[in-house]
């Protein structure tokens, strides 16, 4: 629709273009007429050429006269008959002969020149004898001549009026020619500078357009970025120089991949890429890095094809600053993560205190029945001493009394112990036991607690191979509660008749302490199990204990960032305490 | 006026020795700003100098003719001749004004043969000043054509 239009449009100039070079070629074909009619031949001055002819016969005319009279030269007669004589043969010659044949004398001139020839001897011969007639035989000639020249006169003026008429007539077609080329050429000038004033209104709505856009490209607040379809940056604002930290100067011409590394990225190259191809792509929250110690931003990026009326000539990326959102939603992920460690924090106390509940529960139940079991034995040794004594009465020795006494204390005393143990148990679990840490010269602690082993059960037999110096980062207060604990279990479950054997030494960065005795080991069931609290293994019966000692042992070594574990042993059972050695020695 | 008495002396000299005739007869007699009063030449003088041919039409003729004769700056050169004009006369009283810048422009010759024949008083001759008309489209033209002129027998140079 719109090229029928513009067709149609151009119709007129070129109507218009074509009469012009048609009248055009019309003028230029009569002028060249004109040009090569104007020239003047000289057989057309043939009025000079009679009137020279006639000067010439009356010339001779009058020389003959003269002759006549005698009163002139032979020599003269003989020059004025051949200047006749020569007008004659000028006459007879091509041009001029056929001019006279057109103006109707050819035969007269004929005749003439016959005359001429026959008057010849009377011109040549001595003037007295020729000149005689001669006169009266010229006087034809110039009657002739004067004759031709008037007809001459009035055929050259015909033909000069003829031939004015026509160039008037070549000269007027070629006026209304010119006429009309000049009213072509108006119309042709009114249409180009129509034509002209249209494009230059096309031109300014154009660059209107231009100028807004650009205003709208300038000032908007998203960077704004686009390229050719080979992929170099034809446009670069503002806000997208903010954001990349490269002004447009440096932008433009170039491949966006020279710019920033973010373009370099595969989405984005990829975004890019399918927009020249045609396809639109939103990326959301990329993080574009920027020089420096500048934060990176996180952009939401879109990039669209760029279209001409038919084909892609490049693509116009957007990039939107969407760091605060982007940190918004970090904070809210970060706000959940930590309610959700509170949460689970708590949960953890709550567990611990229903934990800490339970066992204080289980602590009284066992503690019950453990007394039940435990006490009964001792009560009853106490009793039954005490008893004894009292029916004694004053039969009773010294000796006795005190073997008595000293049975019923030491019955006692272990109650006290059983107490205690059960009460420090207690206090470890519900967390109101610190640890201190010193480096402790654990080689004493053993034979200290060896020492006291051996006073209380004088029958035991505890061998000690320690070397001096073993240090240990610990609290010496409870690696000696530990060790008592681990050495009395060993001295209470060894075989009859057997020993304890207790070996020191380092082991890597620890100073470990391997507690062994011989007899029944510990059944495969129990193992998993000994370490826990009031747990009492299948060979602890008939023995006395609460069941916390192993419990308390381990606990305290954990606390001071050591262990106590069983280790596998085919004969007996072995314990092994291990303890940090200082940073210091520890190599 | 002066040149129709130097006609009358000429045809007086002429017509003085009548045996004399042929190509010793004095047929053109140079005149005004030269190195002598007065210089006169017969046909035998004018052959023996250097002779150019030329062949040209004619407006008087049909078709072309091969002229022989002297070129005319040679023949103004060699007396001493120095003006603008050389006045032309003829023996029929045919007086025309030639440039000087002519001869210079073109070779002009004063002819004194025409196809090989020599020009005759009762025709065109004794001498005949030819333009080199074919040569030169500007020479095709009636102000030139005037020039072209035939009995000639006095120069007269200004």
């Amino acid at each position: 629709m719109r090229r029928g239009g513009s067709a149609l449009w151009l119709a007129p100039p070129l109507v218009a273009v074509a009469a012009f070079a048609l009248l055009l070629a019309f003028s230029l074909v009569r002028m060249i007429h004109v040009e090569n009619d104007m020239r003047v031949d000289a057989e057309q001055n043939m009025l000079w050429v009679m009137h020279q002819s006639e000067v010439a016969a009356r010339r001779l005319s009058e020389t003959a006269l003269l002759a006549e009279l005698d009163k002139a030269e032979a020599g003269e007669l003989a020059l004025r008959f051949d200047i006749l004589r020569s007008r004659f043969l000028l006459l007879n010659d091509g041009p001029q002969r056929r001019f006279v044949d057109r103006i109707g004398l050819g035969e007269d001139l004929d005749k003439l020149t016959a005359l001429l020839d026959r008057i010849e001897p009377q011109a040549t011969a001595p003037p007295q004898e020729g000149a005689q007639g001669l006169h009266a035989a010229l006087a034809p000639f110039a009657q002739f001549f004067a004759r031709a020249a008037n007809k001459s006169m009035i055929v050259e003026w015909n033909e000069l009026g003829g031939r004015l008429e026509t160039y008037r007539d070549q000269l007027r077609k070629t006026i209304v020619a010119l006429i009309g080329i000049m009213l072509v050429g108006g119309v042709l000038t009114a249409a180009l500078f129509l034509a002209l004033r249209h494009s230059r209104q096309r031109n300014r709505m154009l660059r209107q357009a231009r100028d807004f856009s650009g205003l709208l490209i300038a000032s908007s607040g998203e960077g704004i970025a686009a390229v050719d379809s080979a992929g170099n940056c034809t446009l670069w604002n503002e806000a997208m120089a903010d954001m990349v930290g490269r002004p447009a100067q440096q932008a433009i011409g170039r491949p966006l991949s020279d710019l920033a590394g973010f373009f370099d990225l595969a989405p984005i190259r990829t975004g890019v890429a399918r927009a020249l191809g045609g396809d639109s792509t939103q990326l959301r929250l990329q993080p574009l890095f920027r020089a420096q110690d500048a934060p990176p931003l996180h952009v939401d990026l879109r990039v669209y094809p760029m279209l001409d009326e038919e084909s892609i000539v490049g693509a116009i990326l957007f990039l939107h600053d969407a760091s605060d959102r982007h940190a918004a939603q970090r904070k809210d992920a970060e706000t959940r993560e930590r309610l959700e460690q509170l949460v689970g924090e708590r949960t953890r106390k709550l567990n611990d205190a229903l934990q800490r509940e339970r066992s204080a529960t289980d602590l009284y139940r066992n503690f019950a029945a453990m007394i039940s079991h435990q006490f009964r034995t001792p009560l009853a040794v106490a009793d039954s001493a005490l008893q004894r004594l009292l029916r004694r009465g004053e039969r009773a020795n010294p000796d006795e009394v005190a073997e008595r006494a000293t049975r019923a204390r030491s019955a006692i005393a272990g109650l006290t112990r059983l107490v205690e143990s059960t009460l420090d148990a207690a206090r470890i679990e519900s967390g109101q036991i610190d640890a201190r840490r010193e480096s402790c010269d654990m080689a004493a602690l053993l034979h200290t607690v060896c020492d006291q082993q051996r006073a209380a059960a004088p029958d035991a037999r505890i061998q000690v191979a320690a070397e001096r110096g073993m240090i240990a980062l610990c609290d010496p207060v409870h690696v000696e509660q530990v060790l008592k604990n681990l050495i009395s279990n060993a001295v209470c479950y060894a075989a009859p008749q057997t020993g304890v054997t207790v070996t020191m030494g380092r082991d890597g960065g620890q100073v470990v302490c391997d507690v062994h005795n011989a007899g029944t080991p510990i059944a495969e069931a129990d193992r998993p199990r000994i370490f826990e609290r009031n747990f009492r293994g299948a060979n602890s019966v008939g023995a006395p204990g609460t069941g916390v000692g192993l419990f308390i042992a381990r606990t305290l070594a954990r606390m001071q960032g050591g262990d106590v574990v069983l280790r596998p042993c085919d004969s007996g059972t072995i314990f092994r305490l291990s303890l940090p050695r200082p940073e210091s020695e520890a190599s | 006026m002066r040149n129709k008495l130097a006609l009358w002396l000429a045809t007086a000299l002429l017509t003085a020795g009548p045996v004399a005739g042929g190509d010793t007869e004095t047929i053109l007699r140079i005149t005004g700003s030269i190195d002598q009063p007065a210089a006169t030449f017969d046909l035998e003088s004018l052959r023996a100098m250097p002779q150019t041919t030329l062949v040209t039409s004619t407006v008087v003729t049909d078709g072309t003719h091969r002229f022989t004769g002297v070129l005319m700056r040679d023949l103004l050169d060699s007396v001493g001749a120095s003006g603008d004009i050389v006045v032309a006369t003829a023996l029929n009283d045919y007086i025309v004004d030639l440039p000087m810048s002519d001869f210079h422009d073109y070779d002009v010759i004063l002819a004194h043969a025409m196809d090989g024949a020599p020009l005759e008083r009762d025709d065109k001759g004794p001498l005949w000043i030819v333009y080199p008309r074919d040569d030169h489209a500007e020479l095709q033209d009636i102000r030139y054509d005037y020039r072209w002129v035939w009995h000639l027998s006095g120069l007269e140079v200004r």
